[in-house]
């Protein structure tokens, strides 16, 4: 059996040369910038040898640590077919513990672990040099290449599992969120760091820190034992434990896989679904997907996001007219558009005008309703958010701003949301209907005009004064209240964004007749 | 829709068809679709509805009717039962101290003039409005007291509210389907069934504000029998669909009736309560002047006249003898 499935794994690398001309050619040409970047990359760790052993530390375990995290999503964003999917084996009667042996094996025959392997060697090469024994070394490599191997054979099944029949496209569109989230806080620190010609500080405890998780554990082992011998040893722990964890979560999938029938009617058309099919079949998932249509598509909504940094920055230069620091105004922006990002949503209601109906007539549970409609604010607000306390500290020049300036937006965020959840089932008020022009300004009966813009406006400033105090003091007189800020922001934030969802839950339930009276009178 | 994929579903679907060893040849039942009609309408209430043999599919009509349609309510228990409801807009009163009682399995139907408090009244059983007085009661449940519990059991199809028309008509089945609590699988399968029945596949993947009005009204409906409900709220459901479609629709809607579930419809179109209806609300100024069984409630007369003279007549004309003289 270990033969046949490595023969067949085999065959199936070279048939991927096999096919129409442009698929060869588009096969060979990535092979070949595979190989250059794997020669590329092997050279330089090769030539490392004479480098400060710092410097080789922090390069393999970061580099380490982000090809390990690489080998975790590629497969869950790639939507590539699992050539050696557990389930198609199921028929053959191999016993599951076997079979998830022989499958792990044959993963290694691939491209990515082969390079993978190359690549590990040279740092292993390197390592030796820095006087690590070529055992450590061999070690080093062999937990590594067998930890990336099994964490995307288990990731591939899980994809499998999480997503039948095909991806739809908006996932792309999440994907970049999340990547834009992430790596722009995290080029904006790198590019701040102080370089000039050696690797900084701050990158050397990343790169520690990064030794003692999962993530990093295997490359740090051989580096660790070169210089912190203490730390090795938990090192080699963390990565031992992650290879058996990460095996006998394979085991169980493959366990899973081959003795439970696949469901038919789940993997029944689910196309054509968009938000919907990638959101979860619940009330607040549906709720969720039909906002960010909403969202994405309708003009009002698309006014109002764009407005928020419009807004937040056209109070820099009157600022700094008057004589404001720069350093001080930089730190400005950030907080006011989180204010905005959670005042956003406080008339959600009325943009639905009288199709809130279908809410109503359901029956469905105030909080899906509550919770479903926070999520495109959520999704846009969270990284628009990173991006910005990032290049705010940033342009401040002070880090130890970030906590703090984190924990203050994180309060008037959060409770600005939580006070939009109340605003928005209790006190809607007359916006223009959908199709109309996001500027017309609709028409009116009766007199109770918009307090609720105001109450969560200024509803969230108030609640925040803790986290503004808190924040003020780690700036200017005591640093240690830095994590009070950061902890406590978050702590008002997210208990006044649950009680919001309460109550306006609650709201919603109670209040249906009321909303649609409201809507059918706009 | 063509015939390869009817007869799939007959002989799939339908074991009662496949015992007949002529119903597995693909050139006979396509060639006589009645064949089929037949056997499986055995309701004597579908004689009322001389249109039903115009339907393209009537397979798929009678199959989603029967799969759709809920047991039938516990015995003695009414659909629903209104008592003394009020509901005012500022100083008008549009419904007065209405009572209506809808046994269950009944096709009632409440006709009136404009402004009589039928949606008002409709908006208040779907739970969309809120009575000032009295009480609602949907298969013994108290409406006002348990709302979610109550409108579980209904189907809705309101007239004149929007519907978020940004969605394909497949995302707006999805919503309607998940909003009451289905399984995405479950929605999926019924979608597809519901827009086969509706002959709404081919626009499914299309946005609904590019739908014509009867599609909207088509898909709306459809929504509101995803969850097969106990009772289906429709409000003005014929409104501005065509002939073809407005037969299915009521093909559908008689299936169910007769499998157990109760519809309660408004409708200007007194020839068509006339005919499809087993019982009738006469609703004039938010009350009720006349209710019963269709022949109680007309009489001698036809439906038409009798409706216009309890709704106090055509009127005596005047005031408007300059327009009998003509100005040119």
């Amino acid at each position: 059996m270990v033969a046949h499935v490595l023969r067949l794994r085999i065959a199936l690398l070279l048939g991927a040369l096999r096919g129409t001309p442009v698929q060869v050619v588009r096969r060979v040409v990535l092979l070949v910038v595979v190989i250059a970047v794997v020669v590329l990359a092997s050279w330089s760790l090769i030539t490392m040898q004479d480098a400060p052993t710092r410097v080789l530390f922090v390069v393999t375990v970061a580099g380490g640590s982000a090809i390990t995290l690489g080998f975790a999503v590629a497969p869950l964003v790639g939507g590539t077919v699992d050539q050696l999917d557990p389930r198609r084996f199921a028929l053959f009667g191999v016993q599951p513990l076997k079979l998830a042996a022989i499958l792990a094996l044959a993963s290694l025959v691939s491209i990515p672990t082969a390079a993978l392997l190359v690549v590990a060697i040279a740092a292993a090469v390197a390592w030796t040099a820095h006087g690590v024994p070529v055992v450590v070394a061999a070690i080093g490599v062999v937990l590594g290449v067998l930890t990336c191997a099994l964490v995307a054979r288990l990731c591939m099944a899980l994809s499998a599992w999480a997503a039948r029949g095909r991806r739809p496209r908006e996932s792309w569109g999440l994907v970049v969120l999340i990547v834009l989230g992430i790596l722009v806080p995290f080029v904006i620190f790198l590019a701040s760091l102080e370089w000039r010609g050696r690797v900084p500080e701050q990158l050397t405890d990343v790169a520690a820190a990064l030794g003692a998780t999962p993530l990093g554990a295997a490359w740090a082992y051989p580096g660790l034992v070169a210089t912190d011998a203490a730390s090795a040893g938990l090192a080699f722990i963390v990565a031992i434990v992650t290879l058996v964890v990460v095996g006998g979560a394979w085991v169980g999938v493959v366990r899973h896989a081959v003795t439970t029938p696949d469901r038919p009617v789940a993997a029944r058309d689910r196309g054509g679904l968009g938000w919907f099919a990638l959101l979860p079949g619940t009330p607040t998932g549906a709720v969720a997907a039909r906002s960010l249509i909403y969202w994405l598509t309708d003009r009002r909504y698309l006014v109002n996001v764009l407005v928020v940094p419009v807004a937040a920055f056209i109070m820099v230069p009157p600022l700094l007219i008057a004589g404001v620091p720069p350093a001080v105004v930089a730190l400005v922006p950030a907080p006011f558009i989180a204010l905005l990002l959670g005042w956003l949503p406080h008339n959600d209601i009325a943009y639905d005008s009288s199709a809130v109906w279908m809410h109503v007539a359901s029956g469905m549970r105030g909080i899906a309703d509550r919770v479903g409609r926070l999520a495109p604010v959520l999704l846009i607000g969270v990284p628009v958010l990173a991006i910005a306390i990032f290049v705010g500290v940033w342009a401040h020049g002070d880090w130890s701003a970030l906590a703090p300036t984190i924990g203050v937006c994180a309060s008037l965020f959060l409770s600005g949301l939580g006070l939009s959840s109340i605003a928005s089932a209790v006190a809607p008020y007359a916006v223009s209907r959908p199709g109309e022009s996001p500027f017309r300004q609709p028409q009116r009966t009766g007199t109770t005009g918009a307090t609720s813009p105001a109450f969560v406006f200024f509803g969230a400033a108030i609640l925040s004064i803790p986290a503004f105090w808190w924040a003020w003091l780690s700036l200017t007189s005591s640093p240690d209240s830095a994590q009070l800020a950061l902890w406590g922001g978050i702590g008002i934030g997210v208990g006044v964004l649950l009680v919001g969802l309460g109550i306006g839950s609650f709201a919603f339930e109670r209040r249906g007749g009321r909303i649609m009276e409201f809507a059918e009178s706009t | 829709m063509d015939e390869s994929v009817a007869v799939e579903e007959l002989v799939i679907d339908e074991p009662l068809a496949a015992d007949e060893p002529v119903a597995a040849d693909e050139s006979v039942v396509a060639d006589e679709p009645v064949v089929v009609d037949e056997p499986v309408i055995e309701e004597p209430l579908v004689d009322d509805v001389p249109v039903a043999h115009i339907d393209p599919d009537p397979i798929d009509v009678i199959e989603i009717a029967a799969e759709l349609a809920p047991a039938p309510a516990p015995a003695g228990v009414a659909a629903l039962t209104l008592r003394g409801i009020s509901k005012s807009f500022g100083s008008t009163r549009a419904v007065d101290e209405l009572d209506l009682t809808v046994p269950a399995g009944a096709f009632y139907g409440i006709v009136g003039p404009n402004g009589a408090g039928k949606t008002t009244t409709l908006s208040m059983i779907a739970g969309l409005l809120r009575p000032d007085r009295g009480s609602i009661e949907v298969a013994g449940i108290d409406a006002v007291a348990r709302p979610a519990q109550a409108k579980r059991l209904m189907g809705v199809l309101p007239d004149r509210l929007r519907t978020f028309d940004r969605l394909t008509g497949r995302q707006l089945l999805h919503y309607y389907g998940v909003l009451r609590g289905l399984a995405p699988a479950v929605v999926a399968s019924r979608s597809a069934d519901l827009a086969r029945a509706f002959d709404l596949t081919d626009s499914l993947g299309r946005v609904v504000s590019d739908y014509s009005a009867g599609m909207v009204k088509k898909i709306m409906l459809a929504g509101a029998m995803i969850h097969s409900p106990r009772v289906l709220v429709l409000d003005e459901p014929f409104e501005s669909v065509d002939p073809v479609s407005s037969a299915t629709i009521l093909d559908i809607l008689s299936a169910y009736v007769a499998h157990g579930g109760t519809v309660i419809l408004s409708s200007h179109g007194m020839e068509l309560v006339e005919r499809v209806c087993t019982r009738v609300a006469v609703l004039v100024a938010g009350q009720v002047l006349a209710e019963g069984a269709v022949d109680e409630v007309r009489g001698e007369l036809t439906l038409e006249q009798r409706f216009i003279e309890l709704a106090g007549g055509p009127g005596d004309v005047e005031g408007l003898e300059w327009l009998h003289t003509f100005s040119d």
